[in-house]
């Protein structure tokens, strides 16, 4: 930037202070963005890690005695929240079906469905395939009680029913592992 | 298959505006009549290739053709076509396809309107503003594809944010802040040309200042649109929250408000011209600085679009543009010699330097309250906000400067003026200054800023008055009919200055509205049953009943509240909380009844139709509805003197 008011002066070929000022004003500007770059502002860590699960007890899909937190305690737990209504859901499924069938015993899968209807899931299951029990969520209440801002979110329980740790978007085969083995999981 | 084809067109964009930019910036080094053809040609490829694309997006989204991944996204079998048409631009992917079409748009219009003049600095611009699309339109092609194939076809899809689909000003607002962003891209084509070449002549500062004011119109409205939707929407009674989003809108339109000012001396006096320059370049950077805080994820607003790899590259091209324009200042400036100088003495011209100053002092500020929290977060690892009280500090000393700066500055003569002369130009409108003061001490303000405001509003309103008056008035003593008169200085001869004083008694009134609707207002929160009352301000509100309301993509809650005046019934206005499909949070839509000099504002806090509860927020807003209506007089005095006069049409 010249100073405003321009006098006569010779032409130069580099003009440095208009190069060192352009420098001086612009580098904190990338470097503070750069470093900010990559950061998600929305992920706030959900105050529920560390801490015990909330309990609740809800309805499988295809009927069946009801399901209660306490009675999946022992092993591993991935709890996923999810919905056909969601694209990224739709892209981890895959991974959560290989992954239920992969480990067998040695942990497991449950999927809570979130605000989505009982044939619209039945239908997508049914195409896409399932290894594990999906549960009804009537008025999201398991929902709010776990803080799901949006699906997927999938919360990673250990044998004594304490959240590990919370996966926000779609998982991906390397950190599915990793929080499984936050909550847990033998090698 | 839409899909596809799609593609190929988002592809065909991206290798005309490549080759386009290449081949344009060879014609310009070498001076070809063939190549500036090609460069025009590929330049007008690129836009039909945008809004093709563009086209066949919106037929996707009509027809709910879910195997397109975009579509999926956003579209849903439940909503409105209105709404599946906005839903273009509702979300990130869609968002920068729309970025091509208006940028297409541009480009295309501003090649064909100077296909035959400045021949020696178009080429550049064109392969500027075509390697700038290139940018977008790679964007398309790799990191935001809207085109993608989805398979299997998805039944039916999730809709559009429902915060986009509560108001049809959310249909309005986005297009006009694109059509304001993108189109900064045109005035930074021209000042890179101008810096490339090493010139610019009187001639050239004139489509240079055009195409400066043309996005700038659009910016302005756009960002009051977005305070009104806000206003309107969001319920909690204000129209502007300096949040970052808003923010990366208001700094471009800074800049650029600046340069136009600067712009207008160096036509005039050819003094200032590197200065010029710098500002439209700063004005583009800025807008890719907004673009890349809202696309990025790395501001936390409601306004912005999720984290994705599009955050990253336009980081890249970010640091691209800075390091161009650095370089092409620092290379050049030199070149642009003055071809006169500003007198060092109390006059117009003097006063547009402190202007120029006064806006840069009120970039660097915002910019600085915007970035500062990242910066603490970076270093500290705590999430802060600086939050109102800094801008309202420093916004509004900075807004009543120029309030005044906008009547002392028009009021003198240009060059050097006499101690008689300043003292004849500066004291009457104290005329005006005093007037205003005195009815609005009357009517019983007393906040010694506001009463400021309200001081310099009547000064520089009086000043502008008169000098749109001015011409008028010396036709007539030449003995022009008062008809004749009027057109001939308002529309024809006098057009670019009769404009820019209706643009500036337009910025006077939106900013004394400003200063007057966030000190004078009054607030009242009530929890009430039905067939309660309370009072705000003047008006008793009667809680009268709860209605629930089924529409096809929402449900509604409503509340039915009888507003009186003074014992005489004003009619019912229906606040209402709206619970859309798929969201488990209701949003409320506040409801507003607007007369001359105030609003009254209802809001929905809470609602329980079983039990008849209703938590009611009720404010009444002094002057907010000046707001909207005097940017609408500064669009239109913009437009007025946007409209190219005769001496423009002349090859």
């Amino acid at each position: 930037m010249s100073q405003p008011v321009v006098g006569e002066r010779k032409p130069r070929a580099l003009n440095q202070r208009v190069l060192l000022l352009g420098f001086l004003v612009v580098a904190p500007l990338v470097a503070v963005l750069l470093l900010n770059l990559g950061r998600d502002p929305h992920v706030i860590d959900s105050p529920l890690v560390g801490r015990a699960a909330p309990e609740f007890t809800l309805q499988p899909l295809d009927g069946g005695e009801p399901v209660t937190l306490a009675s999946l305690r022992g092993r591993p737990l991935v709890l996923n929240f999810w919905a056909t209504w969601c694209v990224p859901c739709f892209q981890e499924h895959p991974l959560l079906v290989s992954a239920a069938r992969a480990l067998g015993d040695r942990a497991r899968f449950i999927g809570v469905i979130y605000e989505d209807s009982e044939e619209q899931v039945q239908g997508f299951l049914a195409r896409q395939g399932s290894a594990y029990p999906s549960l009804l969520d009537p008025g999201s209440r398991t929902a709010i009680a776990f803080g799901i801002f949006g699906v997927p979110e999938t919360y990673f329980i250990d044998a004594e029913g304490r959240i590990a740790a919370k996966h926000v978007g779609p998982l991906d085969a390397a950190s599915l592992e990793a929080k499984l083995r936050q909550a847990g999981l033998s090698p | 298959m839409t899909a596809a084809l799609g593609r190929n067109l988002v592809l065909l964009a991206l290798l005309a505006s490549t080759v386009g930019a290449v081949v344009g910036s060879a014609t310009a080094a070498r001076g070809s009549a063939v190549g500036w053809a090609w460069t025009r040609r590929l330049a007008y490829l690129f836009a039909a290739a945008m809004v093709a694309a563009n086209g066949l997006m919106v037929w996707a989204l009509l027809a709910r053709d879910f195997s397109v991944s975009y579509v999926a996204q956003v579209g849903s079998l439940s909503v409105p076509n209105w709404v599946a048409v906005v839903s273009l631009w509702s979300s990130l992917e869609g968002s920068i396809l729309f970025w091509g079409l208006v940028i297409g748009g541009y480009v295309g219009v501003a090649t064909w309107a100077n296909r035959d003049r400045h021949p020696e600095y178009m080429p550049w611009a064109v392969a500027v503003w075509l390697a700038c699309g290139a940018f977008f339109a790679f964007l398309l092609a790799g990191p935001a594809q809207p085109f993608q194939t989805v398979s299997p076809v998805p039944a039916d899809g999730p809709g559009p944010n429902p915060l986009l689909q509560n108001h049809l000003l959310m249909a309005i607002h986005p297009p006009f802040l694109y059509l304001g962003f993108v189109g900064m891209t045109i005035p930074f084509g021209l000042a890179s040309a101008a810096l490339l070449t090493g010139r610019l002549g009187h001639d050239f500062l004139r489509p240079l200042r055009t195409w400066l004011m043309l996005p700038w119109t659009f910016l302005t409205v756009a960002i009051v649109l977005g305070g009104w939707w806000a206003y309107e929407v969001l319920g909690w009674g204000g129209y502007w929250a300096w949040d970052p989003v808003e923010n990366a809108s208001f700094l471009p339109w800074l800049t650029a408000t600046a340069a136009l000012h600067s712009a207008l001396l160096s036509e005039r006096k050819g003094v200032l011209k590197g200065w010029t320059v710098t500002l439209v370049l700063a004005t583009f950077l800025l807008t890719i600085l907004g673009t890349f805080m809202t696309r990025s994820g790395v501001f936390n607003s409601v306004h912005s679009f999720t984290q994705s790899a599009i955050g990253p590259t336009i980081f890249v091209f970010l640091v691209l543009a800075l390091a161009w324009s650095i370089a092409l200042l620092a290379l050049r400036i030199d070149r642009l010699a003055a071809e006169g100088t500003v007198e060092p003495a109390l006059g117009r011209d003097s006063l547009f330097l402190v202007n120029n100053l006064l806006f840069v002092l009120f970039t660097f500020t915002v910019l600085l309250g915007t970035v500062f929290p990242l910066l603490v977060e970076a270093l500290r690892g705590v999430q802060m906000s600086v939050g109102r009280p800094y801008f309202d500090r420093m916004a509004v000393p900075l807004g009543i400067a120029l309030l005044l700066l906008m009547g002392v500055g028009p009021a003198l003569p240009w060059g050097r003026a006499t101690p008689q002369q300043v003292r004849q130009a500066l004291v009457p409108p104290l005329m005006g200054a005093a007037l205003v003061t005195a009815v609005a001490a009357a009517l019983g303000v007393r906040r010694p800023w506001t009463l400021l405001a309200l001081a310099f509003g009547g000064y520089t309103l009086q000043v502008t008055l008169r000098e749109l008056w001015l011409p008028l008035a010396r036709r007539r003593a030449r003995g022009e009919s008062l008809g004749r008169a009027l057109v001939e200085s308002g529309f024809l001869r006098g057009r670019r200055r009769f404009g820019s004083y209706v643009v500036h008694a337009g910025a006077a009134v939106v900013i004394v509205a400003i200063a007057v609707s966030s000190t004078m207002g009054t607030s009242r929160e009530a929890q009430l049953k039905v067939g309660e009352k309370t009072q705000v301000g003047a008006y008793t509100l009667t809680f009268l009943a709860v209605d629930e309301v089924s529409e096809p993509h929402r449900e509604a809650v409503v509340a039915r509240v009888g507003v009186s005046r003074g014992g005489r019934e004003l009619g019912v206005l229906s606040p209402r909380m709206n619970q859309y499909e798929r969201q488990r949070e209701p949003i409320g839509t506040p409801a507003v009844r607007s007369s001359l000099f105030e609003d009254l504002y209802l809001s929905v806090m809470n609602i329980d139709s079983a039990s008849g509860s209703l938590g009611l927020l009720a404010m009444v807003n002094p002057m907010v509805g000046w707001i909207w209506a005097a940017t609408a007089l500064m669009a239109l005095g913009s437009l007025v003197s946007l409209v190219p006069s005769r001496a423009d049409t002349r090859p």
